[in-house]
């Protein structure tokens, strides 16, 4: 169960990282290939609820075709365009009919790529910040594209330390009394989080939410599912608000990434609920700045280490559960050994009196 | 990348080959001349007299269908490149077979003309579909560089009216029937949302890549499954690290709206004489990092032929 097996990387003494008893070595993680991890038996979110209509529309994960629409009003998820003339064999992610397993939750349309027989609800990621039924305003969510694989954009978001640098025009510069980066794990999920006192004020914040002091404790919580390639990114700002956000990097190729974003602003005051989800598209471009040309580098083997400070171990971490977890697909274990549907507001923090449903 | 092999090169569109008047061009570092003899088949010799290495393509194509050579006026037959009229030595009409230009296979098929270095290979089936559309460059770019920025972003290399191309992919380059194969998202220009926001793309670019000589075909389909547009787009490497490119493209269906009528104003497909370097030398190279594996794996696993079925 999660809450045993979740612990911090620190108090591990048999962890990879100290024992190299793990089948990934540290070593092979400093040169990680994130474009040849593959992951499936798994729900991706592909689309937004009110995107699905009559009207076909596309999408792919790992380059494989996907068509959805709805059907008097049931979403239906086919490999093959109801227009397209048939020249190709249907994939082994599919049933007989060249249909996806699809469900609608947390206002998402879900696929489950991988064996059809083993979908099951209970591997749905616990999103507990978000309505079960969707139902949020529309400008609470994006979509938003990254030129990079998926790994390296989750990556990119467990490492909060670059958004002082990269954002610090939107969540405030690196400036702090103290920061602590702690990191919890299981076989399917990471979670890092990281806490700042007294942290410059976010200047979203400052602007559109009037915060007048100038630092604010801070913190941040990313968890990550790894099959799913999705992960929530939760802050927790003292003066300020809760902003919970919903992070999917859909791998709609090896090297691009999909965001079907969602962010719960509902309790913030009236500007900064509509503003702060917009601040999304201008993150991501800060974040593709760097990501885009930097995950070209990572497509092939190298022999030349990536160099880590010890506010990185939660990238290592991440890197380390990927590989594992991969390493385990490619020998036919698909299995569950943790529960990812479980509610876990405890573990992020979450205030639940803030996000009842 | 050799061209020894049995390798089909699309050198020439059919219109461009005559009896009127030789054509040079290269596979390669090899220069060959083609004409049309006066059964109208397309004939391919070495560029180059054994008798004193003038080109033949500076002659002229008789009035029997032989090439003679604008030095000394010697004649060759195409079919088999033997030596068959000396103008000085009009009493000898047999030659030893040893006076010979090197003659390679040709195929035509309506559209392109074929050549391959091969005498002996067999000719690829073909069907190519009518084109109304075509037109021929020259590029300042090796074969692999060419190659390599159509993958990477096509709009290095080439123009679809009304179209423009997105960094985003729906099928990353993969093996398909012994072919490169990949799916780009592209939006209608210039009114568009920038590309890294938005949740549907209107139009896909299909291309289908043959791994040796880089014979593409180009499909641009809309969301519905409609092929508005198809090309084929044959480059061939020349000497100096020229590339000749030969095209022919041949629209659709209609697609609906001021943005169809655009397409098919005048030249829906255009094909750039040149690469804008500082473009090409920021391009990241993504898409053709994966060609380049995909092709070693496939050259590994399967001879060098050409089963040319870009058009099937």
């Amino acid at each position: 169960m999660l809450e045993t097996a979740d612990r911090p990387v620190s108090h591990d003494d048999s962890s990879a990282a100290s024992s190299g008893h793990s089948p990934v070595a540290l070593n092979a993680i400093n040169r990680w290939v994130p474009h040849n991890l593959v992951m499936r038996d798994s729900w991706f979110p592909v689309a937004h609820d009110y995107s699905v209509t009559g009207k076909p529309v596309r999408r792919a994960i790992y380059s494989h075709p996907i068509f959805l629409w709805r059907d008097n009003g049931v979403v239906v998820a086919s490999e093959f365009h109801p227009n397209e003339r048939i020249a190709r064999d249907k994939s082994e992610f599919t049933n007989t009919q060249g249909r996806y397993p699809v469900m609608e939750h947390y206002g998402v349309v879900w696929i489950w790529f991988g064996n059809p027989l083993a979908a099951d609800p209970r591997h749905l990621p616990s999103l507990p910040f978000l309505p079960p039924k969707g139902g949020l305003p529309r400008h609470m969510t994006a979509t938003v594209r990254f030129e990079s694989a998926a790994p390296i954009s989750l990556e990119n978001l467990i490492d909060l330390t670059h958004a002082d640098f990269l954002h610090a025009d939107v969540v405030g510069d690196e400036r702090s009394d103290s920061e602590t980066v702690e990191t919890f794990y299981d076989s399917e999920t990471v979670t890092m989080v990281r806490t700042c006192v007294n942290k410059s004020v976010a200047p979203v914040m400052k602007f559109f939410s009037g915060i007048k002091q100038p630092t604010q404790n801070v913190r941040q919580v990313i968890r990550i599912y790894l099959r799913s390639h999705c992960a929530i990114a939760y802050g927790r700002f003292s003066p300020g608000d809760d902003v919970p956000l919903f992070h999917p990097c859909t791998p709609e190729t090896r090297d691009r990434t999909r965001m079907e974003m969602v962010m719960n602003t509902s309790n913030a005051g009236l500007m900064f609920r509509h503003v702060m989800p917009k601040a999304g598209y201008k993150v991501s471009r800060q974040d593709s700045y760097m990501t885009s040309p930097q995950s070209p580098r990572y497509m092939r083997h190298t022999d030349r280490k990536d160099l880590h400070s010890k506010f990185d171990q939660a990238g290592q971490r991440y890197r380390m559960a990927m590989m594992e977890l991969a390493d385990r697909q490619a020998n036919g274990d698909f299995a569950y050994r943790d529960n990812v549907s479980a509610d876990c507001s405890d573990i992020i923090g979450l205030r639940k009196e803030l996000f009842r449903f | 990348m050799s061209l020894d092999s049995d390798l089909w090169w699309a050198v020439a569109r059919s219109e461009e080959v005559t009896s009127q008047k030789p054509l040079s061009l290269d596979i390669g570092d090899q220069p060959v001349v083609l004409w049309r003899d006066n059964q109208g088949i397309a004939r391919a010799l070495e560029d180059r007299c054994p008798h004193r290495r003038a080109p033949l393509s500076l002659g002229c194509i008789r009035d029997n269908g032989q090439i003679q050579c604008g030095y000394h006026g010697w004649s060759y037959d195409g079919e088999t490149g033997r030596l068959k009229e000396i103008p000085n030595m009009k009493d000898q009409q047999k030659f030893p077979p040893i006076y010979k230009a090197n003659a390679f296979a040709v195929s035509e098929q309506p559209g392109f003309v074929r050549v391959c270095l091969n005498p002996k290979a067999q000719a690829p089936l073909n069907a190519d579909p009518k084109y109304t559309y075509v037109g021929t460059v020259n590029v300042s770019c090796s074969h692999q560089e060419y190659l390599n920025a159509l993958y990477d972003d096509p709009g290095l290399i080439l123009s679809i009216r009304g179209v423009r191309f997105s960094p985003y992919l729906m099928s990353e380059l993969h093996e398909e029937n012994g072919m490169l194969v990949m799916e780009r998202n592209c939006q209608w220009h210039p009114l568009h949302w920038p590309s890294h926001f938005v949740a549907e793309f209107p139009l896909t670019l299909l291309t289908r890549t043959h791994p040796l000589t880089g014979e593409t075909q180009l499909t641009l389909r809309d969301d519905q499954f409609h092929d508005l547009l198809y090309a084929v787009l044959s480059p061939v490497p020349s000497a100096r690290g020229v590339t000749a490119v030969r095209w022919r493209a041949e629209l659709g269906v209609r697609h609906p709206g001021v943005r169809g009528a655009v397409l098919r104003g005048i030249n829906p497909l255009s094909v750039h004489a040149s690469v804008d370097g500082s473009k090409l030398r920021a391009t990241k190279p993504t898409v053709s990092l994966h060609g380049e594996d995909l092709r070693k794996v496939m050259l590994e696993t399967t001879p060098a032929t050409h089963d040319q079925t870009v058009a099937a």
